[in-house]
């Protein structure tokens, strides 16, 4: 394995996740140009931008369900790009779709369990009672199948099963979306939590203001392009950013 | 239901406003429905049996005999439903497995010593050992085709029509294929040995044969059910049949999922020819014809479902046998038509399928 350390930035602490000028698309349509972003250890970092913006596309790239075109995904220093997801998985990552992200016809305990399909045997047990740790709902309806519950215990179902492995980064696409301001509420509070015990979080929000407001640093894509970067307040309160993208 | 409800209607009134003829309509498009008309095409078939001069005993007889014969169905329709599952696409090179498991075992047998004859049964220790020895031999002939043919197809997204459109194409080189290694004269795993029918209560009679293969078949069923529903690979096939793309989010390496599923559904349909075979004859067509009613009883359970597959083959397998006391047994594949149209008109996703009303 080619072992290549990423370009030191912000006083040569290397990222852990490293997207350098990343093209991709799909068929004949460029998505993503010359995209470049990082996520350091233990941070989280939100990417806000109008719909059709190529959010969801980037963190497909990132999670290698879409090759680049161009451009490098370095992860914990290893070039990643072209990688299958399930050797992206193994290297620490996981990643929690915007919908159907929960398998309807297993059970909640099921569904965790397949988020270690690649642990060892012997400790999924242990990671499950973490999980529900965190997630106390899940432990109550663990022999529940996963299509019968509501949207939130859905995102938590989908969360719970990301983590399983204690990954080093999490990728979320959306976890806001379809649910209730106040199921909302609860969601972020655990995310933040999440992110309090260790791993990296890199999450894609329409829901820009909460979002920011969590995130140590941010990203505003638009049109396939990278435009602002900054710490979550800087975007907040940056004019140009709120006129175009918070609607403030 | 209807397109004039709309969401602001009033609870009350959305009931008086659907027409009786709609009412019965929904009524007559449940599982509930579609159970009942399945039971009640049995009877038929009983009375129509029993019009043509059959005995109350040799209407039992068939029945049991059904259910032996649905048996075999089910092991054929478990796999074609899970490759199904996972690999989106109805296999018709299925039942061409089923026949290479049959011809496997003959050949295989014959290079093993002949012990004596199990009795009651008619066959010796060779012929299981054969069968054993025949399920990761089909196996791996499924694994080549999946890897010559389905995958490259898969790789490059190809429709559910264009991956049909290949297992059928593998079913007739499969076929040519089984023509030429053993000719296309009829075999027997044991000719010329009797095998003589016991005699039951209620004047039913039956070969120990095919009591040996309806257990034996349960077995198998009850086996797969186990590796579904409690190891690691059998929930990983449960997730990737449920959701591919999340299966592969979630760290599961699909290919290997893919071929523990072409292993489990060539095993299977392996040890469903043997058995086939055992109680009729050898030909290079028997998985051809069971193609339909296996097909018929994957798709009665719910595709994608295996304990429903399981369900769907009794009956199927009562039906083409209770018919045949009333028209002839080669109409048998019909008689899986027959009930195939009833499943598709009533409830298409059939007694078990996900979603429908």
């Amino acid at each position: 394995m080619i072992h290549t350390c990423s370009r030191p930035i912000w006083g040569g602490s290397m990222a852990l996740l490293d997207v350098q000028s990343v093209t991709a698309g799909y068929g004949d349509t460029e998505i993503l140009r010359d995209v470049s972003m990082q996520v350091r250890r233990g941070e989280m970092v939100s990417i806000i931008g109008p719909n059709g913006a190529g959010k969801s596309t980037l963190m497909k790239t990132i999670f290698g369900l879409l090759h680049p075109r161009e451009g490098k995904v370095f992860f914990d220093g290893d070039d990643i790009s072209g990688l299958h997801p399930y050797q992206i998985v193994e290297r620490g990552m996981c990643y929690v779709p915007q919908v159907s992200n929960v398998f309807t016809e297993l059970t909640v305990a099921e569904n965790l369990e397949m988020g270690a399909f690649l642990a060892k045997k012997g400790d999924i047990s242990a990671r499950k009672e973490r999980i529900y740790d965190y997630f106390p709902r899940l432990k109550e309806r663990r022999n529940q199948r996963a299509g019968k519950m509501s949207g939130g215990e859905r995102q938590m179902v989908a969360m719970g099963s990301a983590l399983m492995l204690e990954p080093k980064l999490v990728l979320m696409d959306e976890p806001s979306a379809g649910l209730s301001p106040k199921m909302v509420g609860v969601i972020f509070e655990q995310i933040k939590k999440i992110n309090d015990s260790g791993p990296a979080i890199l999450i894609v929000e329409q829901n820009a203001q909460l979002s920011l407001q969590m995130s140590d640093r941010g990203y505003v894509l638009a049109s396939g392009e990278n435009r602002f970067e900054g710490t979550g307040e800087e975007l907040l309160n940056d004019p140009e950013v709120g006129r175009l993208y918070l609607g403030g | 239901m209807s397109m004039q409800d709309t969401p602001d209607d009033a609870v009350g009134r959305r009931h008086d406003d659907r027409s009786l003829r709609e009412r019965i309509g929904a009524a007559l498009r449940s599982r509930v429905a579609l159970g009942v008309a399945l039971l009640l095409t049995l009877v038929v078939f009983w009375i129509l049996g029993q019009r043509n001069g059959a005995s109350l005993s040799d209407l039992l007889s068939l029945t049991v005999w059904g259910i032996m014969l649905g048996g075999i169905i089910s092991l054929g329709a478990i796999g074609l439903t899970l490759v199904y599952g996972v690999l989106k696409f109805p296999n018709f090179a299925h039942g061409a497995l089923v026949t290479l498991g049959a011809y496997g075992a003959f050949t295989i047998a014959s290079f093993l010593p002949r012990g004596p004859v199990l009795l009651p049964f008619s066959f010796g220790w060779e012929l299981l050992a054969a069968m054993v020895l025949a399920m990761p031999a089909v196996s791996l002939v499924a694994l080549v085709v999946d890897r010559v043919l389905f995958r490259p197809l898969r790789q490059r997204d190809a429709s559910l029509v264009l991956l049909a459109m290949a297992s059928l194409a593998a079913a007739f080189f499969l076929r040519s294929s089984i023509y030429l290694i053993w000719g296309p004269d009829f075999l027997f795993y044991y000719p010329g040995r009797a095998n003589p029918a016991l005699h039951l209560p209620l004047g039913i009679r039956i070969q120990a044969d095919q009591i040996f293969v309806f257990v034996l078949a349960m077995i198998l069923v009850a086996l797969t059910w186990l590796l579904l529903e409690r190891t690691r690979m059998g929930k990983a096939m449960r997730a990737t049949a449920d959701n591919p793309d999340l299966a592969q989010v979630r760290g599961i390496n699909t290919e290997r999922v893919i071929a523990w599923t072409w292993v489990l559904g060539a095993s299977l349909a392996a040890a469903g020819g043997v058995m086939y075979g055992l109680a009729s004859q050898l030909r290079p067509e028997m998985g051809f014809w069971l193609l339909l009613p296996m097909f018929a009883a994957a798709i009665m359970g719910g595709l994608g479902n295996p304990v429903g597959a399981i369900v769907g083959a009794v009956i199927i397998g009562i039906a083409q046998q209770v018919s045949s006391s009333f028209i002839n047994p080669a109409y048998g594949p019909g008689v899986a038509f027959v009930l195939l149209v009833i499943v598709l008109v009533l409830q298409p996703q059939g007694l078990f399928g996900k979603g429908g009303d």
